[in-house]
């Protein structure tokens, strides 16, 4: 990646980005304030994988309390901060701050970086033929915000009283009085401001993309010429842009709640439940901003691998509109037994399964797209389809919960749990490690080892089963999420053998990922040496060097067919690239 | 080269879970499918008929398109000369699968909508009456004295001394008995008043198939049920309501309709007592020198953080 800045003469004559061309720029210009959407994107992934790390790592503590509750941590017990474990035991408080911080991180430090920050910087200019983003120092700016907002909520686990510990969704007045919660005051505060400041990243990094992919598309290149996953990247911009701003005000409230003695959500002068329309009216809408992405990528590497046009283009991008606007109407879907109305609850079941219709009309093209296929089974295909199965099991297992009455019974139970990360671990995740294998050629110049990669493929996907499915039976049997102890429940003790082989499967999977970064490290250097299109496939960022040098295009491509012409009948390759005009012979049906 | 290392580590992946799976599932309860505890009150069972159609349903769904897609991907994937049909989709399908769906979504939206209507539908007249005081980090259940009414309360009236927050100048309120457990007679509607003192917390019984969140300074009403079965449970906590949330539990005794008028004219008769006990003890008290309130600091803190 040292290659990038320095090797690479951009066009002189490309007027698509406003910047001039320049020569070599020093380390900090290159790697640190870089205003280039190819570095920013993997400013983006390096910080996300430590997240990563990190959030994997409260993971564990959360799994080891679980299976081994009331025992001294090994190997690290003895690091934890005093207000997380004591004699390296955790503490019943330290608990709520590990499985409040693991989803904080994971959602906001990782998945929505490392997705919409990582591979949307990286991939839009390059997939729609520009030079860079529309405003390159907003987005430095924004990855700068991130950076900002993870040391914040990173720092809160070592000031008095400790990490928020009111769980990833903060529910009032539990979060919003200190008195009520161990004093973690200040802990909460950070995670306000966390939270704002990452939300002031994730408004400017979307106002980046909008306005890029509205303005700088290339010649010919047409909004339904434009690739799955700039269509995800879009809709998701505009779910940020709207659902976002309603977090950052709820955060800066529960703020004033805690600080200066506002009432917002407090029982007698404010509303509690207040606090919850605020944040599911962002938090649902978040959901599809962390799985819509991922949507975008898989449907971009499927077609790659099984040499076949995408099913039913249009209908993929009308189906992510449908999410899109449908995600603003199903919050209440979270609080059907929250105290809110009952006959508001009974509505949002309604929009909740409406909902659930273009997820089925999107998985339904995907098998469509492997149909008739000739499909390879490299790492990324391997992942991209595991997505589409876990995926599955995440959507219906939504089906319960949308059914109210079933609600009662599994509402804020282990069926919950397993739910999310089925669509946020089997989703999200494995969509983020196709596309890391797709595009690691395009990003370093060098392919990732197939040999390990097939191994982090299969350890992850089995122990992610083996972690996560159970957790169904963990709910059904009566397990609550959230407790720091299972086994002071009778209904509970039965079940703890399977709370230890959880535990254990989700051990496997952590240590899964040490062969991804791994190999991540390794292909850096000893990579094969990967040329512009590895993978033989027709989008326009694989008609570049890789990595591609700064300004992308030596000259403005020109865009003639849509994003997956594949196996076109009448042609000698089995690909046409979106910048080749057809040649003759070649039979292009419409889309 | 690749083709050996995905079968010997499924091998050893399909020995971990035979070795595992077992030994779990042996250990662990024998009652049915999924493990739930018996679904002990009329509505819960109506909820499992619901819960199993959906698991049918949805296990069908999961079963079929895995079924189709595995097949796919065995039977396209690449060989020497194969190449892959060129088509950019269906119309005519994309209508199928939007349209079958939605009608299978309908349904089901119907069918649940009309279950959480009959489950929160106005409680009998005749129900047993509980106030289910929930706080950091306990119960406090109230039962109505022999007039059968249940004390007004003000949800913003809790304190040390008056841990319901009864109106002093409703006299229904005067017999009104405490317990710290949930004692309800099998075959009878009870219909629970879920208040809090402090944050959001949650009544949760698995086997009643109950999950309603308690949200101070409100009363919720809704909740009622009719158990079908004697048996111990636990009300656990369901709502993360801070660091002693893990143990937030009270006993649930369903007993027999002779059990429970035994247990409730008990405790009527011991509030009686108590309340005798009180009045002398204030006559006492009147007649001794008045207490300052603030040299009792354990009190004063206590108030403090109510």
């Amino acid at each position: 990646m040292s290659t990038s800045a320095t090797t690479f003469i951009p066009d002189q004559g490309s007027t698509d980005h406003g910047h001039a061309p320049h020569g070599p720029q020093g380390f900090f210009f290159t790697y640190i304030w870089s205003v280039d959407h190819k570095m920013i994107g993997l400013q983006y992934l390096w910080t996300s994988f430590f997240f990563l790390l990190l959030g994997g790592l409260l993971a564990m503590g959360i799994r080891f309390q679980l299976a081994y509750p009331g025992s001294e941590v090994p190997l690290i017990g003895a690091l934890l901060p005093s207000t997380v474990a004591s004699d390296g035991i955790i503490l019943p408080g330290g608990y709520n701050m590990l499985f409040t911080m693991h989803a904080t991180v994971m959602v906001f430090l990782v998945v929505m970086p490392l997705l919409i920050g990582g591979f949307g910087n990286f991939l839009i200019p390059l997939k729609i033929g520009a030079g860079d983003m529309a405003f390159p120092t907003l987005n430095a700016m924004s990855y700068w915000l991130y950076v900002l907002s993870g040391i914040i909520i990173l720092a809160s686990f070592f000031v008095d009283g400790g990490a928020a510990s009111s769980g990833w969704t903060a529910y009032a007045p539990l979060s919003s009085t200190a008195a009520y919660n161990n004093n973690t005051q200040i802990g909460q505060s950070l995670w306000c401001i966390g939270l704002f400041v990452n939300g002031l990243s994730s408004i400017a990094g979307a106002t980046n993309y909008i306005t890029t992919i509205v303005n700088m598309r290339a010649p010919g290149m047409t909004m339904f010429r434009l690739p799955l996953s700039v269509w995800s990247l879009f809709i998701t911009s505009w779910l940020l842009i709207l659902a976002v701003p309603v977090l950052s005000a709820a955060a800066a409230m529960l703020f004033t709640d805690l600080n200066f003695g506002t009432t917002f959500f407090n029982a007698q002068k404010g509303q509690p439940l207040l606090w919850q329309h605020l944040f599911w009216f962002f938090g649902h809408p978040e959901v599809y901003i962390m799985i819509l992405p991922a949507m975008g990528l898989v449907s971009e590497i499927l077609p790659v691998f099984a040499r076949k046009p995408i099913f039913g283009y249009k209908a993929m991008v009308w189906a992510m509109v449908a999410i899109g606007f449908l995600g603003f109407i199903v919050w209440g879907h979270h609080m059907f037994v929250s105290g809110m109305n009952l006959t508001l609850g009974a509505m949002f079941s309604v929009s909740t399964m409406v909902i659930a219709v273009p997820s089925a009309i999107k998985t339904f093209n995907w098998m469509g797209t492997v149909w008739r296929g000739s499909i390879s089974f490299t790492t990324p295909m391997l992942f991209a389809l595991a997505f589409v199965s876990m995926f599955v099991i995440g959507g219906l297992s939504g089906i319960f919960m949308a059914s109210t009455p079933v609600d009662l019974f599994v509402h804020n139970s282990y069926f919950i749990v397993a739910h999310i990360h089925y669509v946020l671990f089997g989703g999200s995740l494995f969509g983020a490690f196709a596309a890391i294998y797709f595009w690691y050629p395009k990003m370093f110049g060098r392919m990732m080892n197939e040999t390990l990669g097939k191994v982090h493929f299969f350890a992850t996907f089995i122990f992610f089963n083996l972690t996560f499915f159970p957790m169904h039976n963990l709910g059904l049997g009566g397990m609550m999420r959230r407790i720091a102890d299972p086994t002071l429940y009778d209904h509970l003790r039965a079940l703890q053998p399977l709370n230890i082989f959880v535990s254990w499967a989700a051990f496997g999977m952590g240590l899964a990922t040490f062969i991804f970064l791994y190999n991540f490290i390794w292909s850096l250097r000893h990579g094969k040496k990967a040329g512009n299109n590895p993978w033989d496939a027709t989008t326009l960022e694989w008609t570049v060097p890789s990595p591609p040098g700064h300004g992308n295009f030596e000259k403005t491509p020109t865009v003639y067919n849509g994003p997956y012409e594949y196996s076109v009948p009448g042609m000698a390759k089995d690909f046409l690239p979106q910048d080749e005009k057809a040649p003759d012979g070649a039979r292009l049906a419409a889309h | 080269m690749m083709k050996t290392f995905p079968t010997k580590l499924l091998l050893a992946a399909g020995l971990l879970v035979l070795l595992g799976v077992p030994e779990a599932w042996a250990q662990v309860r024998d009652t049915n499918l999924y493990w739930a505890p018996e679904a002990v009150t009329v509505t819960g069972q109506r909820i499992d008929v619901l819960l199993n159609f959906i698991f049918y349903l949805t296990g069908a769904v999961f079963v079929l398109t895995q079924a189709v897609y595995i097949y796919y991907l065995v039977k396209y994937r690449k060989r020497p000369g194969s190449k892959a049909y060129y088509s950019h989709g269906n119309n005519k399908l994309e209508i199928i699968w939007t349209a079958i769906p939605t009608a299978i979504f309908i349904g089901l939206v119907i069918y649940s909508n009309r279950l959480w209507g009959e489950i929160h539908s106005t409680p009998p007249e005749n129900s047993v009456k509980v106030d289910v005081v929930s706080y950091q980090f306990g119960w406090d259940m109230r039962y109505p004295g022999a007039d059968g009414k249940l004390g007004k309360i003000d949800v913003n009236s809790y304190s040390v001394d008056n841990k319901f927050g009864l109106l002093p100048d409703d006299p229904a309120g005067d017999d009104d008995f405490s317990s710290t457990e949930l004692v309800i007679p099998v075959g009878h509607p009870v219909h629970l008043y879920l208040h809090s003192r402090d944050v959001i917390h949650s009544v949760y019984v698995p086997a009643f198939r109950l999950y309603q969140a308690a949200v101070p300074g409100r009363t919720i009403a809704w909740v009622w049920f009719e158990t079908i079965k004697t048996g111990n449970f636990q009300l656990a906590c369901s709502q993360i309501c801070g660091s002693g949330h893990y143990n937030m539990k009270a006993p649930i005794r369903v007993v027999s309709q002779e059990d429970f008028d035994k247990w409730q004219a008990g405790k009527i008769a011991a509030k009686a007592e108590e309340a005798k006990a009180a009045a002398a003890a204030r006559e006492n008290r009147q007649s001794t020198a008045a207490l300052d309130p603030a040299a009792d600091p354990a009190r004063n803190l206590a108030e403090k953080k109510l």
